[in-house]
């Protein structure tokens, strides 16, 4: 069972009316691995990382999570249906994700935050997961902002408790798209750190970023996006001493200035 | 020219302004439960990605916004039971008028309220799993409501105004026990400042409450 990858993408299309955003994107990613995901901005990286838990819906090709199709259902006539709420709220449920706006609700604090997926989504007890939820709010150094509502906190804070937030439903892995472009950078550090010491626990992650030194310190693979297709999919070392493609060599000669 | 008042007659009949505050505070109350029911579901129609929700409700909305509620008001009343062999009471065709009335500009502004919500707070929902009833309910709602309490208490304030129109299908409602008032005593001018003043009085506190409200929110963000 566990050689099969928690994440498939096969033949993955998908087009905002006429413009075609991913053109035929194939991957994989193993449990327990970290991926890196880089390319210039309007490449398809944040539509892909989207796909994967059906924020946004695909035309053609496949994403499965965990062995089974994302979004969709194939009849045996080969025709393809969208999948029951259910069946995707139950995917969704199982893939943290982490945005470049935070997205924390404001109008809970950060512990009701951290609650709210398990005991709305799970019907966890609240002590319960409030109890649960103590232990992940100190694990990304919020202690002393628990009952703090989110506009009172800064940017690096609201990320790290959006990260706690996604953890409390127990994901089986974590899509991270830009968590750290819109942090001041003195703030990007205390970020990175959580993102790292999850990726030293073993946690499966998909990780949109410009962070370069991220992507080469703790990804496991590093995907190069171009015009809607996987440029280039290597180890860090790999990609960033000796590009295969051009492409790459240009987009981080610019990014590396 | 001078004129003598006269406010000691308006004491003399103060229990007919009770009677029509009484009238006009049920007309505002069962106009507004059915403007608030309907206006919600119309509104969360109007918002919907699906043009089969979406087209009946703005129908709906565009007919209620585009001709005079006098007109619908009376159509109600006497027409309605032509056609459907529907009879109401001239109190209860008038709370639903004033309500089927309301619920189109009550929709509206629960439209504007949710469209206002930043996407990243449904996907943020969605990506926990959260279907779309939880979403609304727990997490787009309740930040839509603190922006929609300023044009909801507006909306409350006209809803409560136009229960004057109840006089056309004589409902014994606080202008039309006035108007009464005016015949038998022929003091106008003391009679329907009276009226604005109780008018004044019943919708005033909903607009302190308003202005309070929104600057408390605004400190918590």
């Amino acid at each position: 069972m566990s050689e099969i990858p928690l994440i498939q993408v096969r033949g993955l299309h998908k087009s905002f009316g006429k413009l075609e955003v991913l053109r035929g994107v194939s991957f994989e990613v193993k449990r327990g691995e970290v991926m890196a995901i880089i390319g210039p901005s309007g490449s398809g990286k944040s539509t892909l990382l989207r796909c994967l838990n059906f924020l946004e819906e695909y035309q053609a090709g496949e994403v499965l999570f965990d062995n089974t199709l994302v979004g969709y259902r194939d009849s045996a006539a080969g025709r393809r249906k969208l999948d029951s709420e259910r069946n995707i709220r139950r995917i969704r449920a199982r893939l943290g994700m982490v945005f470049q706006s935070f997205n924390l609700f404001p109008h809970k604090t950060v512990l009701e935050n951290v609650i709210e997926g398990p005991v709305v989504v799970k019907g966890q007890p609240r002590a319960e997961a409030e109890a649960e939820a103590r232990t992940l709010i100190a694990r990304v150094g919020l202690t002393d902002k628990l009952d703090t509502y989110p506009s009172k906190l800064s940017g690096g804070q609201q990320q790290r408790a959006a990260i706690a937030r996604a953890l409390a439903m127990q994901p089986a892995a974590m899509l991270f798209d830009e968590p750290t472009s819109s942090l001041d950078p003195e703030l990007v550090g205390e970020v990175l750190e959580v993102m790292q010491s999850l990726a030293a626990d073993g946690m499966t992650m998909v990780v949109v970023t410009h962070e370069m030194g991220f992507a080469r310190r703790v990804a496991d693979r590093v995907m190069m996006m171009d015009e809607g297709e996987i440029v280039e999919l290597t180890p860090p070392e790999q990609i960033f001493t000796k590009p295969e493609s051009p492409r790459t060599a240009e987009f981080l000669r610019r990014v590396l200035h | 020219m001078s004129y003598t008042w006269q406010w000691q007659l308006i004491w003399d009949f103060r229990q007919v302004f009770v009677r029509g505050v009484e009238v006009t505070v049920m007309l505002t109350w069962w106009a507004l439960l059915i403007g608030l029911g309907l206006g919600l579901l119309l509104g969360l129609m109007r918002s919907s990605r699906l043009a089969v929700l979406r087209w009946p409700a703005a129908v709906y909305i565009d007919i209620f916004r585009a001709t005079p509620i006098l007109v619908q008001l009376v159509w109600i009343y006497y027409a309605l039971p032509i056609l459907l062999g529907l009879q109401m009471g001239n109190i209860v065709a008038a709370s639903v008028g004033i309500g089927l009335h309301a619920a189109a500009y009550i929709a509206e502004i629960f439209r504007a309220g949710i469209e206002s919500i930043d996407r990243g707070q449904s996907d943020a929902a969605k990506s926990l799993g959260m279907g779309y009833g939880q979403a609304m309910r727990r997490i787009i709602l309740p930040q839509a409501v603190r922006r929609m309490v300023p044009p909801f208490i507006n909306e409350f304030a006209t809803l409560m105004k136009l229960t004057t129109l109840g006089s056309v299908l004589a409902v014994n409602e606080l202008l039309h026990e006035a108007e009464n008032l005016i015949n038998n005593t022929y003091r106008p001018l003391e009679v329907y400042t009276i009226v604005a003043v109780v008018f004044g009085l019943m919708i005033y506190p909903f607009i302190w409450l308003s202005q309070r409200l929104e600057r408390r929110w605004k400190t918590r963000g």
